[in-house]
């Protein structure tokens, strides 16, 4: 695709001959390099300290914001038991409760789970794959301070008795009718957070695929790079049916646009099928990468390569396709056919079995090996018996006859916890002990840590496993108090003692995680003897990532590649030297990670914070229908953005190669699928065509629920208009790539007049799409509603694309896009190609149907 | 450092240039289970919804169910070939050779290619047991 292009290839040799690499670095250039690196990459002191953007900065903010969130909502699971503990308690107020409950679970899933992945990804992914930083370390950074935003928002809003109170899931009409601003606390705060984590998801997939070490082929990369992976796929694909649904639930909370009200053509299922598609895909976002860490203890402990790679692959990739097909299992007792039941039964019992490969393939590592007993190994165990018990009531559930039983009893929440404790809890807390070393250059006391493992382990089953007994004896959920002499009294009694057991372990893990840890003796720097390449880190710290990064021929190669380690410190492998000072990394091909480009990334920098508080402004205002200033935000967040990447993303390079060690001159420019940049926009389009297509089976939805869709004699859309929609938007999107092809070929002007056309088109097709629909009263049926809903989602997507369109104009102008160096044009096209695929489907939707239905 | 061999690079492409394909093809088995059970779902949900004929709906979409489980063992059948254990007597892969890369690759869409038939098999037990909307 790349064919014609001015731009140097790759030339040297590779892969590198034992005697290039066994040739010492004089011991003068490798104390230069060293110190020009150190320059490079350190971390901002002071008060600059917030500025920086490093991976292992941001991803310690990242997991410890998490760890408070999840403390909170901790306590409030703890005053939830307290309430719980005697029948007929008053402790807390109905309300009260409600809104408890419900932070609870929303913060756990959004402000905890979720984030907690992202950030142990940043944190340890680049390590794992020798990478000096992700590709977009500022990405990361307005990910984080979004999230920090989103967080404090939503978990403070309980403390000014407004949190949201109709159940983390926000069903419909409970929550649309919900009187005060708490249903739109929930709904606009978690969308934000939810930016971000497409935000994290685009970086560690571009991380993966792009940034691996020279000579890491797919198939000897770490497990954990494959679960990260599949992990990022998952989200693109779950959380925007999600984001489509806030979209139609805020429409209807603040203008009366009736998509769930059922006396106006609505339909509340459609919220709880989008709510599922993105909430059970999210159970398994949640136990991947959770298991991910298990996956790298595993082979540490056994000191053996893990058994049966290929089937933990297998399990992964498997495990995040089968559980697109279990949404419904949520949603049994909603009155569905029962074939459509039976489909998503059978679907949640075959996902059991690549989750049962990944348990059975740890126990045959466990078995083969010679086990070294360590604590992260101790807490492995405990989440294996765990989850295996959640797991064994999970396939109960699944039956749908035994779910019509136990739905909403507190058996499901006993289910719940089960898998998310031995899921996710356990093996994070074991990643933690494990990777300590690592992240703080310290370790944890074994002692504190043994306590804490046997108080939560202990405390958890004290007070989960008697739940099983009170929800069968019919114990209904999300009750905030109960009659005496229903038998339940001793269990739920005993249930809240256990949450105590369980929290005074949480104290212990907290305290050894904070406590000062001055006085220790310097650590080993490879302390469990692991063999993948984070224990290359530098024991006192260096903020450069890795030395030089190395050649890699192996899965384990600290222990199958002996003198590697020498050889990263004296930087005899890649990029050891920072000569302009500024911070690089390698990018290398997607399958077999030959070396093909030296990428400059960015530094530490204040527009991220600027960025991510007007954006958290453009959403959190809204929610008190403040919308001038909630305007006015979003225009200065898009001015932010645009600042940032004009002046710091993509800029034409100095010199076209350059030297990347062991002789290897590698490009420093690259535009098209050939850049990281290309793969992000492709990336983020497929979470972005997953929401409109969530759109657009929200119309068919309607049709197949309701005989009166549309509605007899019902006012369309105006088909000219909509026609002239659809034309103005395929000119655009020719006069886009027409400008790229142009602008290749040097015809510059030509490029720059297309430019300057397609805007004026796109916003001529916006403005058609809009005019189309103004006869029509949104507010009077659902049928006008989601016209509407269309109407606007590709206008703004039409307003995105003027804007990089006038971008790529004003680079041509400016000199930032020239014929040999065009990356910013090849990502607009790819964004036309998207957005253009969809302007046509919703304008064949809103224009054709009403022939057709 | 292996002591072996490692190909060229125009080497390397000219043997096994197919490779950007095979990391789409190990999920090509999970993505025709997926289209199965989205149809599946969804022509069964509007049957019900509009008073179609089910047994028609049901009658045709095992006959659909047979074609997925065909179209599953084809993928599975090339990539049992690109693993090629048998003659390799590799059945682990781990070293870091193209030839390693091009076997695993084969041999994971091998495994996925078994998911996605029980996967279907699994999905299609409804259509066989249960003959009405109720």
């Amino acid at each position: 695709m790349n064919r014609d292009t001015a731009l140097p290839h790759p030339s040297g040799p590779y892969p590198p001959t034992e005697a290039m690499l066994a040739e010492p670095v004089p011991e003068a250039l490798r104390t230069a390099q060293a110190e020009r690196l150190r320059n490079a990459w350190e971390t901002p002191k002071g008060w600059r300290y917030v500025t920086a953007v490093n991976n292992t900065e941001v991803g310690k903010w990242y997991c410890m914001t998490a760890l408070v969130f999840m403390l909170l909502a901790g306590v409030m699971a703890l005053i939830i038991r307290l309430q719980l503990a005697v029948p007929e308690n008053d402790l807390v107020s109905a309300d009260r409760f409600n809104q408890l409950f419900t932070m609870h679970g929303s913060a756990m899933m959004f402000l905890f789970a979720v984030p907690m992945f992202e950030a142990i990804s940043i944190l340890l992914l680049p390590a794992m794959l020798g990478a000096r930083d992700m590709p977009f370390p500022r990405l990361s950074a307005y990910g984080y301070w979004c999230f920090l935003i989103g967080g404090i928002f939503v978990i403070g809003s309980i403390l000014f008795d407004v949190a949201p109170r109709a159940g983390w899931f926000m069903y419909p009409p409970l929550a649309t009718r919900d009187e005060g601003p708490s249903s739109d606390i929930w709904l606009l705060g978690l969308s934000f957070i939810e930016v971000a984590s497409i935000a994290a998801a685009v970086e560690l997939i571009v991380g993966t695929l792009k940034c691996r070490p020279p000579g890491m082929r797919i198939n000897i990369m770490p497990l954990y790079a494959w679960y990260v992976l599949v992990v990022g796929g998952m989200i693109l694909f779950a959380f925007p049916p999600l984001i489509a649904g806030d979209f139609l639930f805020e429409l209807e909370r603040s203008f009366d646009w009736p998509f769930f009200d059922p006396t106006r053509g609505g339909d509340p299922m459609l919220w709880q099928h989008l709510f599922w598609i993105f909430g059970h895909p999210e159970v398994y976002i949640i136990f991947l990468p959770s298991i991910a860490i298990a996956a790298m203890i595993i082979p540490t402990v056994a000191r053996r390569p893990i058994f049966g790679y290929s089937w933990i692959v297998l399990s992964a990739v498997g495990t995040g396709f089968l559980s697109f097909g279990l949404w419904v299992h949520h949603m049994f007792t909603t009155g569905l056919p029962s074939i459509s039941l039976g489909f998503f039964s059978a679907a949640s019992e075959a996902v059991v079995i690549p989750t049962g490969i990944q348990i059975f393939a740890f126990l045959a590592t466990l078995m083969a090996g010679r086990v070294k007993k360590s604590l992260p190994m101790l807490w492995i165990a405990g989440a294996l018996a765990i989850f295996t018990m959640g797991g064994l009531t999970g396939v109960m559930l699944a039956l749908a006859p035994f779910d019509f039983q136990a739905h909403d009893t507190y058996f499901i929440v006993a289910h719940l916890h089960y898998t998310l404790f031995g899921g996710m809890v356990f093996p994070v807390i074991a990643g933690v002990y494990y990777f300590f070393p690592f992240i703080q250059k310290k370790l944890l006391s074994d002692r504190l840590g043994r306590w804490a493992f046997w108080l939560v382990f202990i405390g958890f089953n004290l007070t989960f496993l008697p739940m099983h007994l009170t929800g069968l004896w019919g114990m209904p959920r999300r009750v905030y108090t109960y009659p005496t002499g229903l038998g339940w009294d001793e269990l739920n009694l005993i249930s809240t003692l256990g949450a105590f057991v369980i929290a005074a372990g949480f104290l212990i893990f907290v305290w050894d995680l904070i406590r000062p840890k001055h006085r220790q003796p310097q650590i080993p720097r490879n302390p469990w003897d692991g063999g993948t390449l984070e224990w290359t880190h530098d024991v006192p710290e260096e903020a450069w990532g890795v030395r030089s990064i190395p050649h890699v021929t192996s899965r384990y190669p600290l222990w199958d590649q002996p003198k590697m380690l020498e050889r990263i410190d004296a930087g005899r492998y890649y990029l050891p030297d920072a000569e302009e000072g500024r911070r690089e990394t390698l990018v290398t091909s997607v399958i077999d990670a030959e070396p093909i480009q030296v990428q400059r990334v960015t530094g530490p920098a204040w527009i991220t914070h600027l960025a991510a508080g007007f954006t958290g402004g453009a959403f959190i205002f809204p929610t008190f229908h403040w919308y001038p200033p909630a305007i006015i935000c979003a225009v200065l967040a898009i001015y932010c953005i645009i600042w940032w990447l004009w002046t710091d993303t993509a800029r034409p390079p100095g010199a076209d190669t350059k030297d990347a060690g062991l002789g290897l001159r590698l490009p420093t420019y690259a535009s098209g699928p050939a850049s990281v940049g290309w793969w992000a926009v492709w990336i983020t389009m497929l979470g972005d065509a997953t929401a409109f297509a969530s759109l657009i089976f929200g119309f068919f939805f309607y049709w197949t629920a309701s005989p009166g869709f549309p509605p007899e004699g019902a006012a369309h859309a105006v088909p000219l208009l909509v026609a002239l929609a659809a034309g103005l938007l395929a000119a655009s999107w020719a006069l886009t790539l027409a400008a790229r092809h142009l602008n290749r070929r040097g015809g510059v002007i030509a490029a720059r007049a297309c430019l300057g056309f397609a805007p004026l088109a796109a916003a001529g097709g916006a403005a058609a799409m809009i005019f189309s629909v103004l006869p029509l009263d949104p507010a009077s049926h659902v049928y006008p509603a989601i016209l509407w809903a269309l109407a606007i989602w590709t206008a703004v997507h039409a307003g995105v694309g003027v804007i990089m369109q006038l971008y790529c104009l004003a680079g041509s102008l400016f000199g930032k896009l020239t014929p040999r160096y065009d990356a910013d044009i090849w990502n607009v096209s790819l964004y036309w190609h998207f957005h253009v695929l969809a302007a046509l489907v919703a304008c064949a939707t809103m224009g054709l149907t009403p022939e057709v239905l | 450092m292996t002591a072996e061999h490692q190909p060229r690079r125009d080497e390397d492409q000219a043997e096994f240039s197919e490779e950007q394909a095979s990391l789409l093809k190990i999920t090509l088995g999970p993505l025709i289970w997926a289209g199965h059970f989205v149809i599946c779902y969804g022509l069964v949900a509007v049957t019900c919804a509009k008073d179609w004929d089910i047994a028609t709906i049901r009658a045709g979409l095992l006959g659909f169910s047979g074609a997925a489980l065909l179209a599953i063992a084809w993928v599975g059948w090339t990539s049992w070939r690109q693993w090629n254990p048998r003659e390799t007597g590799d059945f682990v892969n781990r070293r870091g050779r193209s030839e390693d890369r091009h076997h695993f690759l084969g041999h994971a869409a091998f495994l996925l290619s078994i998911i996605a038939v029980i996967g279907v098999i699994f999905v299609s037990l409804p259509l066989v047991m249960l003959d009405s909307c109720r």
